[in-house]
């Protein structure tokens, strides 16, 4: 259980006190343990009244986009912050603006068929790196943290003038879509580490019953990791989602496949501005990625925590 | 010379069969869509090409224009690198210290875990949005408070002393990721080290130095690498804070000015769409790219150098 | 690695040449054999996108549906230059037929590239005279080098918005003709709180929206261009001037910080809460359009004149900047003959000019048109119409790398404001310089 192991409450953390002073019952250890108590109560508000200093940079911008989400047009950009009156209406006219629901659609597809593509093109090549002995695997693996590490822009000019000029995909989600279904560096990497952490005697015993290597990967590893397969879902869900130099690139000559984030975008930009609008339309665009993180929590913070295992 | 056994070559052509199969997806996606784009790249870095008409080998023009004639060029470097320098830094101190605080926390952990994760879930363009709306100088909510107890509030997006900043407070907000990290590596420094350390009266200083540091310094360096090489592809929030605090975005046509306020948010990825999807001039757009690639590739390089697990080699 | 690495470059040379080879799509021949009077589908892209104006542009394509009845149109909204370029170079089944464009910025590229398709063969096929039918300016910012690829679709015009209420409550009895009754309006108008402004009387720097270096330089009649195509803005007396003129405000107004402080308290400039709108300013150089926003906003005490000349130009006033949104047919359209008679009836048949240049209230673009009776008889309409006919009036002429040079124009501009760029003389030569690198980058 990742909760477990990522729960704060463990005692004995760096400059926690220490269990071993109160040990001894005489007079000086009461007033060494009240001591240590008196010094645990400061420790205790210290920390938490930084961690709600803390949580409130982290929380009001939502805040204020909420509150700004439901203001009318004229209160909006003044100094009042309390809505007067609430204009729960944002939403919906948000909702009906011509596009909005097309963007919507798109980056549903963007974001679940990519997710699709990734992890079921990246599993075998992943299990290929942990399992396989080659020659050669360590200079794959290099190429694939080198891709990793790869701007986009990169390599971008000739990505558009391929999908553009030679298949007019211009306009469409595949440019977009395709190269998914052929491995994602990122995605290999954290199912390879994740699959490194599988004992080597339970793939050496399917295969002694005879198992082929897809039969193995399927049957035996699969269920094993799927911790780890849920996080590279994530993750490339979310990334699908907020990404928007793809579709900028790509989608934007054709408003009818524009995804959420250029369309949010454009609706700024569009004559006429409304800022009260605007944070309704960016509230409905962060919605449903932390409604997907309220529901996934677990995985997706063990994924993170995969990123860096280890040394 | 012994000749190798018949049934013993099957069995390795198999495996090479096999090996093979497993990786093709990736062996067809990186020539596909690393190996040709970045040749062509290359290639392209040495012609010129409009879209329209054929390319025409121009030889090392596009090289000298970008480098020499191109006004955005070095600016954007410049601020490439300033973004590197301060936001990774501050990212990884604040990424730390959020980390070191949430393992403190013993109540409410979860409510103070999720708060502090969620901004990293925001989308980009939502985000930047929202703090352009917060930190605008006259009418956001910041300057607003800041006034109220009498410090004069920034200039934030439309100052270009003051826009890198405030992207950075944008950065900073969004540090989850490196705080989950954190917190997981700091769990797993062995606790017994730290018994030792308050046995021999190391006060709370000391321990972070010299046990605590010494043992996340794998992740650390992790997310100072992965930082900048992420920093380097920064494009999305400069693009979109320029383009809405410019507050000139309403007439389509005309070409925004790249970098609002004063070139001051203009980074090299933001130079390839200008010179590639604005200008359509793809010869020297490739040779910004040629340039972002060498900068990642030399961080690349020093990642695998250091060996902070990456290549964990063996299973 | 070197055999997967050569095996690699293989593939990729191999596709390389593949692309090369194939590189030369988007020139076609001008000759177009479609049949205009069979059925068929064109696409038509434009950049308009509030509601009211797509009502209007949607009506005038019904309009031409009416009377072609074989002819249909495929219309899409809110769509960039940037995107245009991108399509237009892609071609392909999605591309359009006929393109408009919010600016006259990259005509030239369309032009000189071949992405437009020329429209002389169509013109002279219908006995039509450009000089004939369209206002100079317009004429001028839809050819480039000659060559004729666009045609105007409406125009705007700049001219001086101004607050009466404003005036009235200063004692300013009507809007400045000169600069220097300009000037001294803007001061008078302006009242200054602790480090601040209360009410300000005109916002000169270049952020300021619409204030920008090409919108104003067009009352000193400047040429960016010499003959040979070179850029001139050095020698250009008027750009110096100027850029004088707007220093010397600053300085009068209160500096450039004090200003810039200002400024960014504005809301966007196309929300409710443009400045004008709000009275933040009391006067500003704008578009026709911001009338319509304006009343729509609930601001009902602006007016509009033209934007006053130089003082020693004093019998030019009444001139300004103009510009437009143009149309034309894309070189890749397989339906040259069905886009042009979308194209004709859009920019020449002139009660359609007229009902959709009243719908959103931008200025009519054919000579007839701007004398039809039909026209909304709105006097701060009429005004615009006024300036868009004026004699003097001049626009920022069309160049082979679309707007770079009124980017590089404004970029100096900024500079010189805020202090950075001390020397005038020699940051306008820069200017040149840059310029003529950049076109000569872009020609190859």
């Amino acid at each position: 259980m990742t909760h477990a192991t990522l729960d704060p409450g463990a005692p004995d953390l760096p400059g926690a006190p220490s269990r071993t002073a109160s040990r001894t019952g005489t007079a000086a250890g009461t007033r060494a343990r009240r001591a240590a108590r008196r010094r645990a109560a400061l420790e205790w508000t210290a920390v938490h009244s930084l961690g709600i200093a803390a949580a409130a940079f982290f929380v009001l911008p939502f805040v204020f986009v909420l509150l700004t989400a439901v203001m009318s047009d004229q209160q909006a950009l003044t100094r009042s912050l309390w809505p007067h009156p609430f204009v729960w209406s944002n939403f919906r006219t948000v909702w009906d603006t011509p596009g909005f629901l097309t963007w919507w659609r798109n980056t549903l597809v963007y974001s679940v068929v990519g997710t699709v593509l990734t992890v079921v093109s990246s599993l075998p090549v992943a299990y290929a790196l942990a399992k396989f002995r080659f020659r050669g695997r360590n200079t794959v693996m290099v190429l694939v943290i080198s891709t990793m590490m790869l701007p986009p822009q990169v390599v971008i000019i000739p990505m558009y003038l391929f999908w553009a000029k030679q298949l007019h995909l211009d306009g469409t989600l595949w440019p977009l879509l395709v190269p998914l279904a052929f491995g994602d560096a990122f995605s290999i990497f954290l199912l390879r580490q994740f699959l490194l952490t599988v004992p080597r005697e339970y793939t050496e015993a399917a295969r002694v019953d005879g198992c082929g290597e897809l039969r193995t990967l399927l049957r035996v590893v699969v269920p094993m990791i799927r911790p780890a397969i849920a996080a590279v879902a994530l993750f490339q869900f979310f990334a699908c989602w907020n990404d928007y130099f793809g579709p900028q690139i790509y989608t934007s000559s054709n408003p009818a496949a524009w995804t959420l984030s250029y369309g949010l975008e454009s609706f700024k930009g569009a004559h006429h501005t409304n800022w009260n609008l605007t944070m309704a339309a960016t509230v409905l665009v962060m919605a449903p990625v932390i409604m997907v993180f309220f529901f996934a929590q677990k995985a997706f913070i063990e994924g993170v925590t995969l990123t860096g295992v280890k040394g | 010379m012994t000749a190798v056994h018949p049934a013993l070559r099957a069995r390795r052509r198999r495996a090479a069969l096999r090996n093979l199969a497993f990786l093709s997806p990736w062996i067809i996606g990186f020539s596909v869509f690393f190996c040709y784009p970045l040749l062509s790249t290359v290639y392209f870095s040495f012609m010129h090409y409009d879209g329209f008409n054929a390319p025409v080998w121009s030889g090392g023009r596009n090289w000298s224009y970008v480098f020499t004639e191109y006004p955005l060029f070095w600016p954007a470097l410049r601020n490439t690198l300033w973004l590197v320098v301060v936001m990774v830094t501050l990212r990884v101190v604040f990424g730390l210290g959020v980390g070191l605080l949430v393992t403190r926390i013993r109540t409410g952990a979860g409510f103070f875990r999720t708060a502090f994760y969620l901004p990293y879930l925001a989308p980009p363009v939502a985000a930047t949005m929202a703090f352009v709306f917060l930190l605008n100088p006259a009418t956001g909510p910041v300057n607003h408070v800041l006034g109220g107890i009498g410090i004069p509030g920034a200039g934030w997006f439309t100052d270009p002393h003051w826009s890198k900043p405030a992207l950075t407070v944008l950065a900073v907000w969004g540090i989850g990721d490196l705080m989950v990290i954190f917190m997981a590596a700091l769990l797993d420094v062995p606790r017994e080290q730290y018994e030792a350390a308050e046995l021999d009266g190391a006060g709370a200083v000391q321990r972070f130095r010299h046990i605590t540091l010494p043992n996340i310094r794998p992740i650390v360096m992790f997310a100072v690498v992965t930082g900048v090489i992420q920093t380097m592809q920064y494009y999305t929030q400069p693009l979109v804070a320029g383009k809405v605090a410019s507050g000139i975005i309403g007439n389509s046509g005309q070409q925004f000015e790249p970098g609002y306020p004063d070139r001051s948010t203009l980074t090299l990825p933001q130079l390839v769409y200008n010179l590639g999807f604005q200008r359509f001039d793809y010869g020297s757009a490739c040779v910004v790219a040629l340039v972002l690639f060498v900068l990642a590739m030399a961080f690349t390089a020093l990642l695998m150098r250091r060996r902070n697990g990456f290549l964990s080699a063996e299973d | 690695m070197s055999r997967l690495s050569k095996a690699a470059a293989l593939a990729a040379s191999a596709a390389a040449l593949a692309l090369l080879a194939s590189a030369c799509t988007g020139q076609s021949s001008p000759g177009a054999t479609d049949d205009a009077s069979k059925d068929v589908t064109i696409t038509f892209w434009h950049g308009w996108s509030a509601p009211s104006e797509l009502k209007a542009v949607n009506a005038d394509v019904a309009r031409f549906e009416k009377l072609h009845p074989n002819i249909h149109v495929k219309v899409q909204g809110n769509i960039t230059d940037d995107k245009i370029n991108q399509a237009l170079r892609a071609g392909g089944p999605t591309a359009p037929d006929v393109v408009s464009s919010f600016t006259t910025d990259n005509v030239g590229q369309f032009c000189s590239s071949g992405a437009f398709a020329d429209l002389s063969p169509f013109l002279a096929k219908d006995r039509i005279d450009p000089a004939a039918t369209f206002p100079k300016p317009m004429l001028e910012y839809t050819q480039y080098q000659g060559k004729r690829c666009a045609l105007p679709l409406l125009g705007d015009a700049y001219g001086l918005y101004y607050n009466t209420k404003e005036f009235a409550a200063a004692g300013i009895s009507g809007p400045p003709k000169t600069l220097s009754e300009f000037d001294a309006d803007a001061v008078k108008l302006t009242r200054s709180t602790a480090g601040g402004y209360s009410r300000l009387g005109y916002m000169p720097d270049f952020h300021g929206y619409e204030s920008v270096p090409g919108h104003l330089a067009a009352q000193w009649g400047v040429r960016y261009f010499d003959a040979a195509g070179k850029s001139q803005v050095a020698k250009d007396p008027g750009f110096a001037a100027m850029f004088g003129w707007q220093q010397r405000l600053i300085a009068s107004l209160g500096g450039f910080a004090k200003l810039e402080k200002y400024r960014s308290g504005f809301g966007d400039e196309f929300g409710a809460k443009n400045p004008l709108q709000t009275g933040q300013v009391a006067m500003g150089i704008d578009g026709e359009w911001r009338m319509g926003m304006a009343r729509a906003a609930g601001m009902k005490d602006l007016a509009v004149a033209p934007f006053p000349v130089p003082d020693d130009q004093a019998s030019t006033y009444g001139k300004g900047y103009i510009t437009g949104t143009i149309t034309g047919i894309a070189a890749t359209s397989t339906k040259k003959n069905a886009a042009w008679e979308l194209v004709k009836f859009m920019t020449t048949d002139t009660d359609a000019v007229v009902s959709f240049a009243n719908a959103i209230h931008n200025v009519p673009s054919t000579l007839a048109a701007l004398k039809s009776p039909k026209l909304d008889p709105d006097p701060a309409f009429r005004t615009f119409i006024g300036i868009a006919q004026n004699p003097g009036s001049t626009t920022t002429p069309p160049s082979v790398n679309g707007g770079a040079y009124q980017v590089t124009l404004q970029d100096f501009g900024y500079a010189y404001e805020s202090g950075k760029a001390k020397d005038l003389r020699a940051g306008l030569a820069g200017v040149d310089q840059q310029v003529d690198k950049d076109i000569a980058q872009a020609q190859g």
